[in-house]
This record gives C-alpha cells, sequence and structure tokens, in this order.
C-alpha cells in the first residue's frame, strides 16, 4: 500500500480539521462548501476510494480535488492529534484526478431523480446531492462496530423549517435517514443508505448573558461554542474540542471532567429544540412535549433531530488553575476523586490512567510511550488525578496533604519532556521519598529545580517533532494555552491524542465511585483485551452527583484497517457488553453508554437512580 | 561453640547487602548455606541468587548452596508439611539478616511484619531444624533514643528515631525471649552504618551514605548542565557558579541539630568481624560491630566536595538558618532529613564483647581515600541502576 492511502485509510474521523483548534486556519474550502467531503477528512476517504477503485471520477469529485490548494494547515492539525500527514493524501488526490482527466478518462455526472429534486425544492440545489464522490465521504466510519452503508443523498439543511420539511418529504417516500454529527460514532450508528442529513451549516449561537446561557445550532463545535462563551468570560460544559454539541447530548449527554460541578445529560442545558420523525416541532420546555426528561433502560428510538438547544453558561473566575495529584494505586486516587467530589472541592476531576496523561501530553507517540514509561516504571505513578479549581479548591488540596504536580511543574514537564528521560535524578527522589510518596513535590521550589534539569522549551520540544514541522510546534507550543491544565481540559484538544497510535473502542458506563467495582470490571475488561490480544487500557474516571456515581471510560485498541483486529475487538466488545450486563443486573445501578443512546436529555437522577 | 568450615547454615536476608556478603564469605570458607527467602516480583529466589553468585565471582560453588522459597508469616514458613521437614533435616546454624530497613512511619505495618511477626516462624524454624545457634542480625541503632555510652545489652530507650530502629529492638527482644525458653543458643549481632569494601571499593548496594553522595552527585549535574549548556540563568540566580578550576560553587546549607558522628563500618569489616563472632559466639551475648572513630558530618562533607569537585557545602548546628531554602538546598535537606538523627549521633558504643570474639579486629579509618574507591565504584556502577 502506497504512502497516501495508508494515510488516508487510516483517518480517524476525529473531524479535527473541522475546527481551528491551533489557531493555524482550517482548509479554506471546508466552511465554503461545508460537506465533509471538501475538508481533508473527507478528501482522505476520497482518495482511498479512489485508489481502490470503488468509485468513479465525478464531477464532484473534480471540484473536491480542485478546492485543495496544498496549503498544508492540515497537516499541522492531523500531525498534533495523530503524527499523520494528511497533504500527502491531498496531493496524490489531486494527482489522481488530474492524471485521469489528462488521459481523457471520463468525469461523471451523478443522475438527477425525482427526490432529489424534491430535496433541493427544500434546501436549494448546493445543498442536497447524489454525487457518489460526496456520497462515500459520508459511507464509513473507523467504528468496530459500523458497517459500511453509501447513502444515496446527503443533505445540508440550513433550518429548522428546511429539516421539518425534509422530515416529512422522507416519511412520505419512506426512506431511511440518519443524522450526521462531526466525527465518528460510538457505535456507528450514523451510516445509513438513504439520506445522510449533516448538520454542519447550523452553526448559530446566540448569547442570552441574563439569562446564562446560549442557543446553538447542531452544527456548533465544542471548540467553537466553548471559544465564543470564554471570550464572553464564560465556560459551558463540552465534549471533546471537534464534537457537536447537540450530537453529543443526543448521543450521550455530556461527558467531560467538568461533570463533576456542572452535571451529566439534562443538567447542561436549559431547553432544546427538536424536529420530529413526522416533522412536528417541539422544544422540550413545552408542556406536550415528548418526556425526553424520562430514562429508559431498555432503549429508546429517536426523538428526531434536535434543531436547537440553550445550554447552561458558568461563571469563572480569574483565579482557577489546574494540579495534576499523583497516585501510587487507582485505589487511593479513586478516594481521592471521590472525597474532593463529596466535599464539593474542584470544578473538574478526572481520574486519568497513565496512558491517558501521558498521551495527553506528548506530541509524538514516542514521547508518549517515553512519559509513560517513566511516570509508571521510575516515577510509581499509576494514575494521576486531575483537579481544576479556584484558589479555595486548590488550597484545599493542598490542606488535604497530597503533593501535587502544580500548573508550573506540569509546564516544566511539558516542555521538558524529552529531557525525562536522561534525568536519573528521577530514580533517586522515588527512591528517597518511598516511605512518603511524591513527598519531592512538597519540597519548596521543586518545581524550579525541574525547570532547571528538564531545561523546558518551545524549541527543545520541538526538536522531537518532524524536521519541516518543527518551527510551528516551536510557535505553538511558545503559546502558554498549550501547557495549561485549565485551557486544555475547557478545549479538549488532546483528547483524541488517545487514538493517536490506533482508533479505540471505549466502553462508558455510569456507576458508584467504588473501588471494588471498578477494580472487578477492571480486571475483567482487561482478561478480555489480553485474551482478544487488544492493546485495553484504564481510560478516566470523573465523579458526578456529589461523588455518588462516576463515568468510567475502558478502552481496547484495534488496527481500523485490520479485519483480524477488527473481529477481535468486536468479539471483545461483546464480552465486555455481556459483563457489563452480568454486574449491572447484579448491582442494579450500573448504566452502560449503550442503553444511552437517543436518551442524552434525560434528567441525571433518571438515569443513575431511577 | 565453635563451627567449622563443614557445617551447613541457613541464611535469610541473603539476597541484600549484608547477607549476601556473608553468603559469599560463608561459601569462599565452604561452608554449605541453606538459603530461605522469597522471589521478587520478576525473579525467582534462585534467580536472584545465581545473580548474586556471577557478582561475587562464586562460579563453581553452586553445589554448596540450596534454595528455599518460603513466607515467614505463614505456618511451617509457607511450606507443605512435607516440604518443611525435609528443609529442617538439611538445616544448621540460623543467620536471620533479612530485614525491612526503611524508616518511614507509613511502612509500619510492612516493617512491623518482615522485622517481627516474623519471627515465630524463623524461631520456630529454627527449634523444629535442632539448629545449634541462632544469630540475630540487628543494628546498633537499636539502642534507641540514647545519648553517650551504649553498652552492648539488652535494649533499655522506649525511645526510637524511626519504625526501623523500633522494630528491630522489639525484634532483639522476641529473640532473645523465644530462644532463651527453646534453649536455642543465640547472638544478638549490631552492625551500625554499613558501606562497601575499603579495599576495593566494590557494592552491590548503594544505600545510606551513598544517597547523600547520590544526591549531590546528580546536583551538580544538574547544574553543570545549566551553566554549560543552557548559560547558567538559574544557577545564578541562586549563587551557583563555575569557579575557574572547574570547581562548581553551590552554596549548600546542611542544618544538624548538634554537632556529632556518623558510625561507619566497611562491608570487609563486617564480614570479618561476623564469621569471627560465629566461631567464638557465647550464648545471649550483644555484639556492637561499630567504629571507635566515627566522622563528623563535616568531615564527610569536606569528603564529598573532594570527591565532586564542588564547594560551598556549610554545616550549622541547632535551629535551621531563617534564610529561605535555595531549591538544591530543600532537595538535599529533603534527602537527608530521615537521616539526619544519625548525622549528628553522640551514641557512642561499647564493644568489648565483640572485640573479645574478633581478637581486636577493628575497622579500618574511614578516610578519604576509602571514600573516593568506594564512590569512584559506586559511579563506575551507576549507583547499582
Amino acid at each position: 500500500m502506497n504512502e497516501a492511502l495508508e494515510t488516508a485509510k487510516n483517518c480517524r474521523h476525529y473531524a479535527m480539521c473541522k475546527i481551528d483548534f491551533l489557531g493555524s486556519g482550517i482548509c479554506a474550502s471546508g466552511p465554503e462548501k461545508q460537506y465533509v467531503s471538501y475538508y481533508p477528512q473527507g478528501r482522505m476517504d476520497l482518495y482511498a476510494a479512489l485508489a481502490e477503485q470503488k468509485i468513479s471520477v465525478t464531477e464532484k469529485c473534480v471540484e473536491i480535488a480542485d478546492s485543495c490548494d496544498l496549503c498544508g494547515k492540515c497537516d499541522y492539525q492531523c500531525c498534533f492529534v495523530t503524527e499523520m500527514r494528511p497533504s500527502r493524501v491531498m496531493k496524490a488526490l489531486k494527482d489522481h484526478v488530474a492524471r485521469h482527466i489528462a488521459a481523457g478518462g471520463p468525469v461523471e455526472k451523478a443522475a438527477d431523480d425525482l427526490l432529489l429534486r424534491q430535496i433541493r425544492e427544500i434546501t436549494s440545489d448546493e445543498w442536497a446531492t447524489n454525487d457518489r464522490a460526496i456520497a462515500v465521504t459520508y459511507a464509513h466510519d473507523p467504528c468496530a462496530l459500523a458497517v459500511l452503508k453509501m447513502p444515496a443523498y446527503v443533505v445540508l439543511p440550513r433550518t429548522r423549517e428546511e429539516i421539518s420539511a425534509l422530515m416529512r418529504l422522507l416519511r412520505q417516500h419512506d426512506i431511511p435517514w440518519v443524522v450526521r454529527a462531526n466525527g465518528t460514532n460510538l457505535l456507528g450508528f450514523h451510516l445509513c443508505e438513504g439520506v445522510v442529513i449533516d448538520l454542519n451549516r447550523m452553526k448559530d449561537m446566540v448569547f442570552d448573558e441574563k439569562n446564562w446561557s446560549v442557543k446553538i445550532g447542531p452544527g456548533v463545535a465544542a471548540f467553537d461554542l466553548q471559544r465564543a462563551a470564554v471570550q464572553r468570560g464564560y465556560r459551558v460544559n463540552v465534549a471533546e474540542a471537534a464534537a457537536l454539541v447537540c450530537g453529543s447530548m443526543m448521543s450521550s449527554g455530556i461527558l467531560s471532567l467538568f461533570s463533576a460541578a456542572y452535571g451529566t445529560s439534562a443538567d447542561n442545558f436549559i431547553d432544546a429544540e427538536f424536529v420530529a420523525p413526522d416533522g412536528s416541532c417541539f422544544s422540550l420546555n413545552e408542556k406536550d412535549a415528548p418526556n425526553l426528561f424520562a430514562f429508559s433502560k431498555s432503549g429508546r428510538q429517536t426523538p428526531g433531530i434536535c434543531t436547537a438547544i440553550r445550554a447552561k453558561l458558568h461563571p469563572m473566575t480569574d483565579d482557577e488553575a489546574g494540579v495534576l495529584v499523583p497516585f501510587q494505586t487507582l485505589a487511593e486516587a479513586l478516594d481521592f476523586a471521590g472525597n474532593c467530589a463529596t466535599r464539593r472541592i474542584g470544578l473538574a476531576i478526572g481520574v486519568l490512567g497513565a496512558e491517558y496523561v501521558s498521551a495527553f501530553i506528548a506530541p509524538t507517540r514516542q514521547l508518549a510511550a517515553e512519559a509513560r514509561e517513566i511516570f509508571e516504571s521510575r516515577l510509581g505513578i499509576a494514575c494521576m488525578v486531575l483537579v481544576i479549581g479556584d484558589r479555595y479548591a486548590l488550597r484545599s488540596i493542598k490542606d488535604m496533604g497530597h503533593p501535587v504536580i502544580d500548573q508550573r511543574l506540569f509546564t516544566a514537564l511539558s516542555l521538558g519532556l524529552p529531557s525525562l528521560k536522561t534525568a536519573n535524578w528521577l530514580d533517586l527522589i522515588t527512591e528517597l521519598s518511598a516511605g512518603d510518596p511524591f513527598s519531592y513535590l512538597k519540597i519548596k521550589g521543586f518545581a524550579e529545580l525541574a525547570e532547571t534539569a528538564l531545561a523546558p522549551s518551545p524549541a527543545r520540544l520541538a526538536q522531537e517533532t518532524p524536521r519541516e514541522l518543527r518551527g510551528f510546534y516551536e510557535q505553538l507550543y511558545a503559546r502558554p494555552e498549550m501547557t495549561n491544565l485549565l485551557w486544555l481540559n475547557m478545549f479538549r484538544i488532546t483528547s483524541t491524542r488517545v487514538g493517536r497510535a490506533k482508533h479505540f473502542f471505549p466502553l462508558l458506563m455510569y456507576l458508584p465511585l467504588e473501588y471494588s467495582l471498578i477494580s472487578t470490571l477492571n480486571d475483567g475488561f482487561s482478561r478480555i483485551g489480553e485474551r482478544h490480544e487488544l492493546k485495553h487500557e484504564f481510560g478516566f474516571v470523573t465523579p458526578v452527583d456529589g461523588g455518588k456515581r462516576c463515568i468510567y471510560e475502558y478502552d481496547y485498541f484495534y488496527d481500523q484497517n485490520n479485519r483480524d483486529d477488527i473481529a477481535r475487538v468486536q468479539r471483545a466488545t461483546m464480552e465486555a457488553g455481556a459483563l457489563i450486563d452480568e454486574h449491572s443486573a447484579r448491582e442494579g445501578t450500573i448504566r452502560w453508554l449503550k442503553h444511552l443512546l437517543f436518551q442524552g436529555y434525560c434528567r441525571k437522577e433518571n438515569l443513575l437512580y431511577a | 561453640m565453635t563451627d567449622t568450615n563443614t557445617q551447613t547454615y541457613v541464611l535469610t536476608g541473603a539476597t541484600g547487602f549484608l547477607g549476601s556478603h556473608l553468603l559469599d564469605a560463608l561459601l569462599q570458607r565452604g561452608n554449605r548455606v541453606v538459603v530461605l527467602g522469597r522471589s521478587s516480583a520478576s525473579e525467582s529466589l534462585a534467580a536472584r541468587i545465581d545473580k548474586l553468585q556471577a557478582w561475587f565471582d562464586l562460579r563453581g560453588r553452586s553445589g554448596q548452596i540450596e534454595t528455599a522459597e518460603v513466607d515467614f508469616l505463614k505456618p511451617l514458613c509457607g511450606l507443605d508439611p512435607k516440604t518443611y521437614r525435609a528443609l529442617c533435616k538439611k538445616a544448621g546454624t540460623l543467620i536471620h539478616c533479612a530485614s525491612d530497613t526503611r524508616f518511614s512511619e507509613r511502612n509500619r505495618r510492612e516493617s512491623t511484619a518482615t522485622n517481627v511477626d516474623s519471627l515465630e516462624q524463623i524461631i520456630g524454624f529454627a527449634k523444629d531444624s535442632n539448629a545449634p545457634w541462632f544469630h540475630y542480625i540487628s543494628t546498633a541503632y537499636a539502642a534507641g533514643i540514647a545519648s553517650g555510652h551504649c553498652p552492648e545489652a539488652p535494649v533499655a530507650s522506649e525511645r526510637f528515631v524511626n519504625v526501623y530502629e523500633e522494630t528491630k529492638a522489639r525484634a532483639e527482644l522476641e529473640v532473645a525471649l523465644h530462644c532463651t525458653k527453646g534453649a536455642i543458643p543465640f547472638t544478638i549481632i549490631r552492625p551500625s552504618i554499613v558501606y562497601g569494601d575499603s579495599r576495593s571499593g566494590r557494592a552491590n548496594c548503594f544505600n545510606a551514605l551513598y544517597n547523600h553522595v547520590r544526591s549531590l552527585y546528580y546536583i551538580r549535574e544538574i547544574y553543570r548542565k545549566d551553566i554549560h549548556e543552557h548559560g547558567g540563568r538559574k544557577s545564578r540566580e541562586y549563587g551557583i557558579y563555575q569557579e575557574d578550576s572547574d570547581i562548581l560553587h553551590i552554596p549548600l546549607k546542611i542544618a544538624v541539630a548538634h554537632n556529632g558522628a556518623i558510625n561507619l563500618i566497611p562491608i570487609d569489616y563486617f564480614v570479618s568481624a561476623t564469621l569471627s563472632i560465629l566461631t567464638h559466639a557465647q550464648t545471649g551475648t550483644y555484639y556492637h560491630i561499630t567504629s571507635d572513630n566515627p566522622k563528623t558530618v563535616k568531615d564527610i562533607a569536606s569528603y564529598c566536595e573532594a570527591f565532586l569537585n564542588i564547594r560551598g557545602i556549610e554545616v550549622v548546628y541547632g535551629i535551621a538558618p531563617d534564610t529561605p531554602l535555595n531549591p538544591p538546598e530543600a532537595l538535599f535537606n529533603r534527602f537527608i532529613e530521615p537521616y539526619l538523627p544519625y548525622l549528628s549521633d553522640t551514641r557512642m558504643f561499647a564493644r568489648s564483647n565483640t572485640d573479645a570474639a574478633t581478637a581486636g579486629l577493628i575497622p579500618p579509618e574511614f578516610t578519604y581515600d576509602i571514600f573516593q574507591r568506594c564512590m569512584e565504584y559506586a559511579v563506575g556502577a551507576n549507583w547499582g541502576k
């Protein structure tokens, strides 16, 4: 397989190329044309389909290839997350199409049909298509449970009224449809052979500061909403940077470390508007609206398409910061996180596995592997608890007596990461603090000493990145927010690095914040992972509702292009699901995310306790 | 009672610093040794002993060693009755060297388990195997918080610097009580702080004194690098600079309670003295394997300066200075904190029993030459990493 095709087939569909999360700009044709096909992610899929002769060159294919000016912005974005270089694929796509045309190859024109004409009457011609080059970019997902489905049509409505009309039309013709969010779907449920409705054009944001809310369209991504909110001095509780806020809400509710303070599911919005499958419209605050605040463990059908939500705005104070509290055991970390939650200390709380912490802070997988080895083997850190809070919260943590990696030390570690592996003194501080683990972190001036020893600098860190991107990385890491725990956890631009080496299947659930239960599940998932020869890792735990419950994630990693890997992760997932169901039946307190699909608008209390 | 080179010894703690050197010495003189111990997380006991044999160059003596993986916190040492009985038949004089040497209160439960609770099984094994002797390797610091003269006698103090001293003192009492009850002849052997071989500098464990030097070694490396590779801005902030003669000046105050000394003996002396005590042991007797000429912390500081090419270490007595500590000072002082009582020790250890049993064998004076030899070896061995 050539390098470009391999890169193209490894696109993770994280949609990070659709948001300007690095401030380096995004592919210009994306916002102009709106279809995912005109973003680097779509071009990756398109090139793979062309190279493997799954589709022919079409009019849109030529247009998509032409719309790339090889600016290289996608390299910055994708390399930051996955270390892949999409510009090679963009070039290969352009070359492929150019060669085809130069050789006198045909350029297919998509055939017109009645339904398309009717859809276009609703959306206008530009925003509905049956061109295969566009359809193919909506046809698959790296999720191991996803089955490739080529949609007949892709539609990009602009308004609630257009969606309503579209729903009526599709019902009239009995055409299946799915709504497309920004990237992947946890369970691969956004593929359909009928109509894919992409809400990318619906990016309205209207702030109502008097009522501490912002009304957003379903095309608004978490990063963009957070940026707009922060500019006004507020914070919203959102999922990963590229995730669409309404989509996250629909499929799972908002899962974030800030859920420790801001709650989950219905805690995060004031109202939501929908278009039902029959085309009727309703808002959750209407008396006669369907009761989406309820939760049923047996699941529910889609209530329709969420066309807007009024998300809650939360205040920020100027003394907020983050700390990482290291622990030798998961039991201690869970105890601490639960204690913080019960005492309402901190805004965001998360127990992070060594894999997560390493992946988040390291710009390359090599550095991430080294960081993990150092954290686990040399420093004896099994996991860390991240706490974001104001000065009073951080003082409370200090009063609790735990050694912490504060912001200053975190910056030194992040920018000094390349020096860590040769820092022999790390072994000594670990050995000499064995009686009181991590107590060296309490030494006055330790952060300063670390700065001296590690000589952290953006330039030094950039040396570890690809040669031609070093200048970019040096400028990027010179920006304080790139090593700021608070900023990074609000904007969540590094979350997707977990899938840098391989895509992953997350097992996510709500359950009591109890070590014995979490440990039992951890062990069970681990055994399943081992049995199926999959890389597997504990992900994170975030307390919710004052620590009475928590969100827990465990991940299986797999090669998204390897059939054997996919088969093994499918089997592992089934076994893990059986394990969850078994414990769920026994405990009565576990809610697997699978059950939450289309129910993310429910009341937290109904979800967790009913 | 005297032993012979055909005698069989049972040794615990053989993978530790003192135990491994005793194992080497016993094998060298032709004894058979049954090593009782545990596997590590990654290696069996036999593999650990094999490694030691390689380090001591004991190839060809494998026939003299037998290993048995045991758990002294379980009945019959964690063995099935048949294996236990078979092991008893092979046993001989027991040297109990295994110890949890950690100082931290946090490890009290583990320290107590290893140092005290395990004795029931170990002494039981000595009894069941009709061991002719039970030699307990304790520490001179089991004397507890005391000043001045410490006799070679049962522990009188009830106050201790740390959980290590306390559990070793408790263990001594248990050994004396139960060996007496069981009519097992016993000795209590109390070494002070042990460093490497005074003649070759060799060591296979680099704790205690080595940690202090290693701390300074790394601190020096950090600031040298800062000066040579990064312009030395951080160093200048704290008055750290390179003198003309390649000497690094690091202002580093070490605050100790009062003037005192560090009682250090080399491993070669510990081994010679212990073997001699085994040969001339008197039951119920306590032996201090200590130095009558301990060095002061200032002596050791000057050794460190000379060895590491640094200047600026200042030892202050009494209350710690009011001035805030600079980062290297804070780090170093944090590291030596658990050891502070041993840096200004005023205890003098009687050693008439030892002198009698060892025919006047005394430890060599801890000179700079010996210090240098040992530290050069440690650096060459990358501090055992």
